[in-house]
């Protein structure tokens, strides 16, 4: 019967849905890296071979003096050794991008060794696998310390992303501050990739800008935000260009007014929006997914395992805290239980029930076997007598009756 | 300086030579990894149900980690949410705010559980299994279990005197100085004396045995006893057993629901994943609403209740439609029971007998 219900076969390929972003990640910040690498080479060839070319031909037709050449060379040089230097300090964040996700592949790959799921190696892996959801939802969270010591603690700091995580929480918090520099910055680090996202975070960002000065009703300041909209919002953004109307608008009323949509133009809680629009305009970009993974699993997991009898207002005779041969059930303890009460239950089309089942005359079910185990290993139980393990209640030995159960 | 131009622009090409394999490369990562994660997109996130529940993860988050004995990283985690409700104090009054911060338990206590409390049981659960482990020192899990005698009973559990039994098997083997020897021998029979008397009336023949099998003390290799005095699994056994009887009375199961709901997660959203994808398809609903409407199978070890399946209507059993058993000890739910019955005799659905619906009890299983 149980051949169906249960099954440990273990499938690599799909077990590693959830860790897509393992990989995507650090593939992402290879790409990023690369990208800087490729720029900063191109634009120094550009510079250098015109210049060498200009100053060879000068040199030679004498329309300069030496000293001018020389200067001209010692330019390039210095350009160079500053490339030079720039790529060093790539290629070794290169190394170590490419020494994570190798790691990652190499945890991912133990996976393929594991016969199934009943086996040692997978709960281990597993563990490290609940470690790095933990993190994760840690690092999503904000609590960045906790993160960074769990991650040391368990040693799973290269199959996690503090770095990345720890950059986009400072940022977040910078701007749940009201500031933008941060934010600002970031969009300048990231204008390629941000042309293809269809958020326009860079304009919210300096909308937000001009709606802090016109915040302060001050004339000056107001002449400020025409010439800061003039230059940031109008040139670029022809896409925006209702927003870009209202925000005109903004300037004849005061932070006060209750005519929408200047009211929510000017309300506090724009700072929050404009961090979780970083949030998701970052994590789109680093191809994360926008909820934690932790949730994910956790959602399916609890809707496996529960059962109607996690929440029912009867003690299960199977599992329940007072028999010793089963453990409790994660549903019922008391950490999931409430989490778990707005889930669907999991479905089964067989009953699945201990072997032997016999019914005691107060109604419940138990192993025959496992009933008598337990009441003679309880010294105040006699002879020829059993204990209900759930509610304590002693019966005869014939008084149990056999139940059959399809 | 003409000769120069050449060498500078051939190195120029020759890295970006390097950075054309190394572009080429990482195309290919891109494919190969575009390819293996093709068909598998993630998990859509139309309903993240729990995302509204943050306090209840956070508080499980704590529970696993307390459980797991990251005592560090727990208190470091407590005190970041605290600060976090301090950042922003949503629904609460700044004085409740200011209350909880002050102390980042009380966190967890809003949700009705002890923590310091539990925290504490966890410390000292984690300094009697470092004990037993690390020095082999059985004597604060003995008193443990001797302060917790009658729950320990009523549960049927027998912890104590396993304890108890390894603790004279390792005085036997020498105790601390690791040596056979007669003073070992003493030892445990002094211990024995000591000791055991308080289980004689439960565990007489385990007792006969142990005291027996001094009788073959130079030879015990040899003996029908030697397998009681076989120790080499026994500590990660008793460590075990311990483990989840701690557990078990505090109400809570042996191994971390966390790490057993994310796995039994992992196990399922492939199936998940997949019945999502057909639904969107074929543009259908889910039936029934509180049950998810595909089977999903997982290992034996996470199935933690029994479960009835009625065989006449193959629901499940619930509180409103609870399992009948009919007088020839057939068993079907509520609902199929009235329906069959309608009250009157009827034949059960598996064996020739007759009974009246009124005739059928609940069971409980």
């Amino acid at each position: 019967m149980a051949a169906e219900l249960t099954s440990t076969k273990l499938n690599p390929e799909s077990h590693i849905i959830l860790d897509q972003p393992l990989l995507r990640l650090p593939h992402e910040l290879a790409r990023r890296n690369f990208k800087t690498v490729q720029r900063a080479v191109e634009r120094e060839k550009e510079y250098v071979l015109p210049a060498l070319k200009d100053t060879a031909n000068a040199s030679l037709s004498n329309t300069q003096t030496p000293d001018q050449t020389l200067a001209a060379l010692d330019a390039m040089i210095s350009r160079m050794q500053g490339l030079k230097r720039k790529m060093e300090g790539l290629q070794e964040e290169e190394k170590k991008i490419h020494n994570q996700s190798r790691k990652r592949i190499q945890h991912l790959e133990a996976l393929h060794k594991i016969p199934n799921l009943a086996d040692v190696k997978y709960d281990q892996w597993a563990r490290v696998r609940l470690d790095r959801l933990l993190v994760d939802h840690m690092l999503r969270s904000g609590f960045s310390e906790s993160a960074k010591q769990l991650a040391q603690e368990r040693g799973v700091e290269e199959l996690v992303d503090l770095d990345v995580f720890t950059q986009c929480q400072r940022i977040v918090k910078s701007l749940r501050r009201g500031e933008t520099k941060e934010a600002l910055q970031w969009c300048g680090e990231n204008k390629a990739a941000l042309k293809k996202s269809q958020h326009n975070l860079e304009f919210e960002l300096r909308l937000q800008q001009f709606i802090e000065m016109v915040r302060t009703q001050d004339k000056t300041k107001k002449i400020e935000a025409i010439a800061h909209a003039k230059r940031y919002l109008i040139l670029n953004h022809q896409a925006q260009n209702p927003e870009i109307r209202r925000a005109a608008g903004l300037l004849v009323f005061k932070q006060d007014t209750k005519v929408e949509p200047y009211k929510s133009l000017f309300s506090l809680d724009r700072w929050k929006e404009l961090s979780d629009l970083f949030v998701q305009t970052h994590h789109e970009l680093l191809s994360l997914p926008s909820q934690p993974l932790l949730h994910i699993a956790l959602s399916a997991g609890l809707s496996a395992l529960k059962t109607p009898l996690c929440h029912s207002a009867y003690t299960s005779s199977s599992s329940n805290s007072q028999s010793t041969s089963t453990s409790v059930c994660p549903i019922c303890s008391t950490e999931l239980n409430e989490l778990a009460r707005t889930m669907p239950y999991a479905h089964h089309s067989k009953s699945y029930v201990e072997s032997d089942p016999i019914v005691l005359p107060n109604g419940r079910v138990y192993g025959q076997q496992r009933l008598i185990e337990i009441s003679t290993k309880l010294g105040s139980v006699e002879s020829g007598k059993v204990k209900d393990p759930t509610t304590g209640e002693v019966f005869d030995e014939s008084d149990m009756k056999k139940v059959y159960i399809m | 300086m003409a000769k120069l131009q050449t060498p500078v622009k051939s190195s120029f090409d020759s890295i970006n030579d390097s950075l054309k394999e190394t572009h080429s490369g990482l195309n290919k990562y891109t494919k190969s990894l575009d390819k293996l994660f093709k068909d598998r997109p993630l998990p859509s996130t139309d309903h993240d149900a729990l995302s509204s529940q943050e306090n209840l993860i956070n508080r499980a988050i704590a529970m696993h980690l307390l459980r797991e004995g990251q005592f560090a990283v727990a208190a470091t985690f407590l005190s970041e949410i605290a600060e976090h409700k301090m950042d922003t104090p949503t629904q609460q009054t700044n004085e409740s705010a200011s209350a909880s911060a002050s102390d980042p338990a009380n966190l967890l206590d809003l949700d009705e559980v002890p923590s310091t409390e539990i925290r504490k049981q966890f410390a000292s659960m984690y300094y009697i299994l470092q004990q037993l482990q690390e020095h082999k020192n059985l004597l604060p899990a003995i008193e443990w279990s001797r302060e917790h005698r009658n729950a320990l009973e009523a549960r049927g559990s027998n912890l104590e005197f396993e304890l108890c039994r390894l603790q004279y098997v390792w005085l036997y083997h020498g105790g601390s100085s690791g040596q056979d020897g007669p003073t070992g021998w003493q030892e445990a029979l002094a211990y024995a004396r000591r000791e055991f008397h308080v289980f004689v009336p439960r565990y007489l023949r385990e007792v006969q045995q142990l005291i027996g099998a001094m009788a073959y003390s130079p030879n015990l290799e040899a003996s029908p006893y030697a397998s009681l005095f076989n120790t080499a699994s026994a500590w990660d056994d008793v460590a075990h057993f311990f483990t989840r009887e701690f557990c078990s009375l505090l109400g809570l199961s042996a191994d971390s629901p966390l790490y057993i709901a994310a796995t039994a997660g992992a196990i399922a959203l492939p199936t998940l994943l997949k019945l999502q994808t057909i639904m969107r398809a074929k543009r259908t609903e889910w039936t029934s609403e509180n049950e998810l409407p595909v089977e999903i199978s997982l290992p034996p070890s996470y199935l933690f209740h029994s479960i009835f399946v009625c065989p006449v209507s193959k629901e499940q059993a619930t509180d409103a439609n609870p399992p009948m058993m009919m007088p020839c000890g057939h068993v079907i739910a509520e609902e199929s029971l009235k329906r069959l019955g309608k009250s009157n005799r009827f034949k059960c659905p598996y064996c020739p007998s007759e009974s009246h619906p009124k005739d059928a009890r609940k069971v409980f299983l």
